[in-house]
């Protein structure tokens, strides 16, 4: 079931309606049937994956709390983490792993028949081993207390509006709000609706305009110039933006008006000017699950330079790999891992530093404009199908720019859809909240919200596909 | 909420303006212009409107004569020497898709009057070739447009052209127009809805939104029970409208040729397939959808199914599936956004139709 459907408005405003009729314990055990028919409706035969998940992480929470032997602890927390790596590597990285096996092999002259499994993927997989891994390893720290009802901790893995791709929800922040009764503000109210219209309109009205565009660009078949190159990369860029960050805000708003609030997940992600800053702001739940579960745990800072260069790079090269079984998102992750240790070295010269962190306008215009084209660079990278396609893109801009060859067909569709994202982006970012369109003025509040009917009314793509990360 | 009603009504107006100005879609207040409504068939080809039609696929200029038919040319008294051909049919008939000189309708008529040269007799006969196609025009509304034009149009040969893709639907969902005596709360229900389908007709907004609201709505019948399978003519079980639609349209193209008859002009049958019987690619496509839907899907099954039904007609017929799929590799011969014949599809036709009609009128 994805956000964008006719179901998925059925489910939740039936949902919704029971929800608002009941006692807390009533919410949590209805929370916990509709998350896993949501599931469930995807295919059914993995919601025992989903269950398995559930008990080994909440036993393993409540044995870890009656132990305080090291060894016993430290057996408890591998026994987690290694059922959740094993059904993450499994069900996801089983097929990549035996492919590229099988070409290695090859390349040295060894034809070997495998065995082949085509393993499906459970739909979010990657999302809620993240989420019950963090919480063991968090029992593990004693940074907080596991719960004792299954219920309870079933709802907080399975909760229907992070399930299928996010954001990676920590213990600390959502048990608290699922173990304790909810009142819902009627500011919860207002921001969750357009919450929710404003992740369908990033969706239907700029993502899946977008997708055909940048399509167009990233076909096989396609052989366009360097400047049409970069346009597709640009409509690509916006495109992923507005479908991950349009599913971030539904869930998000149809969380809000449970009285639960989720993560920002994503800040302005393209306003920033240096890498470092780019992690903090886009798949922000992702890039701060990373840094304290696998980062600070490889050594983060400490141990000198090369070794916090080392862990950068790690952590990147699993990030990448993390979305996807595909070594393009491994040269993703490897691309990122690069910016960010080449960037961390030139931090430690004046000059630069000044450059991209002061305050002359010169210099935030270069800084931003390099960090996006860079960034963009690397949605080439994640984009393209193969290695080969990403040299022989790269190539075109570089060799073949053209400028005179500027599509039309593809800039002016660009700009009518992504203008009205950052004029909403600019008035957010002027006052530093993802959430002030509801509180300005009231005729300014209303305009937006009739144009954002509209636009999404008039030309949003209802064909459009399912969401990018459900993949991940 | 008074103030944020004037803002919607402010951007309404900014967005209609907008989408008049640079829109090119069917709802465009422009294409919409060229219909107008009528108490019986429900609308009509409004005489004398032109507008110009552009999408990313074609731009053609639309001319509808006094007669209210698509045409450069009027259409008055017959002259004693002209034979008149009267082909009635839907949007593949009226091809807004290509210039009027490229229709197949015109293409026959040049086709016919230039092989009549040299033909024995005392005056030589100039044929005139009536596109008489209405976009959205099933059987019903043909038998009840053919009664309200014939005194005008005088032909002397009728040629009805069913798309078999759809026609048994239209004809059964039609059929209530044929119904003498309607009861007066039908009829004022049915004004109204037109009153209000023409009001929306006029707003680009209104046109889109309704679009939306129709989708929603389609999908939330598919909610109450298991979705049937799209192309229902082409099923292998096809639900029962499909039968009594056949049977409508039987007694339509009957009627036609009986009143057509009573003014001495003759009736022949044209059968025109849907893009997907003649590409390979296109079937493969549709039958996977429909696969997945759990319905199966015979590409010929709606030809076979109108050829059929109307036998016992023991009308002249003709199969416009045969020259289409016989025709030698080239340029297609449907567009590919839309499903309609290209200027290589309506040669393709009009040399099989001269053909036909050679025949038909014992030349």
């Amino acid at each position: 079931m994805v956000f964008n459907s006719l179901h998925f408005v059925w489910f939740f405003l039936a949902v919704y309606a029971v929800y608002r009729l009941l006692p807390h314990r009533g919410q949590n055990w209805l929370l916990l049937i509709a998350s896993y028919y949501f599931y469930a409706a995807w295919d059914w035969r993995f919601l025992g994956l989903l269950g398995a998940s559930t008990i080994v992480d909440y036993s393993c929470g409540l044995f870890l709390e009656r132990t305080d032997a090291p060894a016993k602890r430290r057996l408890l927390l591998g026994a987690s983490l290694g059922f959740n790596l094993t059904l993450l590597g499994f069900f996801k990285y089983f097929n990549f792993f035996a492919d590229s096996l099988h070409a290695l092999l090859l390349t040295a002259g060894w034809r070997m028949d495998f065995v082949t499994l085509r393993v499906l993927l459970p739909v979010g997989i990657s999302f809620y081993t993240f989420v019950t891994m963090s919480y063991v390893i968090d029992v593990y720290r004693r940074e907080i207390r596991p719960t004792r009802n299954i219920v309870d901790f079933a709802v907080f893995v399975a909760y229907f509006p992070h399930l299928v791709a996010g954001p990676i929800l920590r213990a600390s922040r959502l048990l608290p709000q699922i173990e304790t009764p909810r009142r819902i503000t009627p500011e919860q109210m207002r921001d969750g609706v357009w919450l929710i219209a404003w992740g369908f309109f990033q969706k239907i009205f700029v993502a899946d305009n977008l997708a055909p565009l940048a399509n167009s660009v990233f076909d096989p078949g396609a052989a366009p110039t360097g400047v049409n190159v970069l346009l597709g990369i640009y409509a690509f860029a916006f495109q992923i933006y507005g479908d991950f960050a349009g599913y971030s805000n539904i869930a998000r708003g149809t969380s809000k008006l449970m009285g639960i609030e989720l993560l920002e997940n994503f800040r302005f992600p393209y306003l920033v000017r240096s890498p470092q800053e780019f992690w903090r702001h886009w798949h922000i739940s992702l890039s701060t699950w990373l840094r304290d579960y696998l980062y600070i745990p490889l050594g983060g800072n400490r141990g000198g330079s090369v070794r916090m260069q080392r862990n950068l790079f790690l952590t990147m090269l699993l990030g990448g790999l993390w979305h996807g079984a595909a070594w393009t998102f491994v040269l993703w992750g490897a691309y990122h891992g690069i910016l960010l240790v080449l960037y961390r070295a030139a931090s430690r010269m004046r000059t630069f530093r000044s450059w991209t962190s002061g305050p002359h306008a010169l210099a935030q215009v270069t800084s931003w404009a390099v960090m996006f084209h860079l960034t963009c660079y690397g949605w080439l990278i994640f984009r393209a199908r193969s290695v080969g396609q990403i040299t022989s893109m790269t190539s075109t801009v570089v060799r073949n720019f053209a400028p005179g060859t500027l599509d039309v067909g593809l800039v002016v569709p660009l700009a009518l859809y992504v203008t009205p994202l950052l004029l909403v982006h600019a008035i957010e970012a002027y006052a530093d909240d993802l959430l002030v369109v509801p509180k300005l003025s009231t005729g300014v509040r209303y305009s937006i919200y009739a144009a954002t009917f509209y636009l999404t009314m008039l030309f949003g793509n209802f064909g459009g596909s399912d969401f990018i990360y459900f993949q991940f | 909420m008074l103030l944020f009603a004037t803002i919607l009504g402010f951007q309404f107006l900014l967005f209609e303006a907008g989408l008049r100005t640079w829109g090119t879609s069917e709802a465009a207040p422009a294409f919409q212009g060229l219909f107008t409504s009528d108490p019986a068939i429900g609308y009509r080809l409004k005489a004398g409107a032109r507008t110009r039609f552009t999408t990313s696929e074609f731009d053609t200029e639309i001319a509808i004569n006094n007669a209210g038919v698509r045409d450069i040319d009027d259409v008055g008294p017959k002259p004693a020497n002209e034979k008149r051909i009267l082909i009635l049919g839907d949007s593949l008939v009226l091809s807004v898709q290509v210039p009027f000189q490229q229709t197949f309708s015109e293409l026959l008529e040049e086709r016919l009057n230039a092989s009549r040269a040299g033909e024995p007799g005392s005056e030589p006969v100039r044929y005139r070739v009536i596109n008489a196609g209405v976009q959205g025009y099933g059987p019903v509304e043909e038998l009840l447009f053919f009664r309200s034009a014939v005194g005008m149009l005088q032909p002397d040969l009728v040629l009805t052209t069913l798309f078999v893709g759809n026609d048994a639907e239209e004809a059964a969902k039609s059929a209530v127009k044929l119904q003498q005596n309607r009861a007066a709360t039908d009829l004022l229900r049915e004004s109204a809805a037109t009153g209000l389908r023409r009001t929306v007709r006029r707003s680009m907004v209104l046109q889109v939104l309704r679009l939306r609201v129709l989708s929603a709505t389609e999908r939330l019948r598919d909610l109450k029970g298991p979705p049937e399978a799209p192309l229902q003519s082409y099923a292998a079980t096809p639900a029962d409208r499909i039968g009594e639609g056949l049977a409508i349209t039987r007694d339509c193209i009957g009627k036609i040729a009986t009143e057509a008859a009573a003014g001495g002009a003759r009736t022949a049958i044209v059968l025109m397939p849907a893009r997907f019987q003649v590409d390979d690619a296109d079937y493969g496509r549709l039958r996977d959808a429909v696969g997945q839907q759990g319905g199966e899907l015979l590409r010929d099954a709606a030809t076979e199914r109108f050829k059929t039904s109307l036998s016992p007609l023991s009308l002249p017929m003709t199969d416009l599936l045969v020259p289409l799929r016989q025709a030698p590799p080239g340029p297609p011969l449907f567009f590919e956004l839309n499903v309609h014949l290209t200027p290589r599809g309506h040669a393709v036709v009009a040399d099989h139709l001269a053909q036909f009609v050679a025949r038909v009128l014992g030349r």
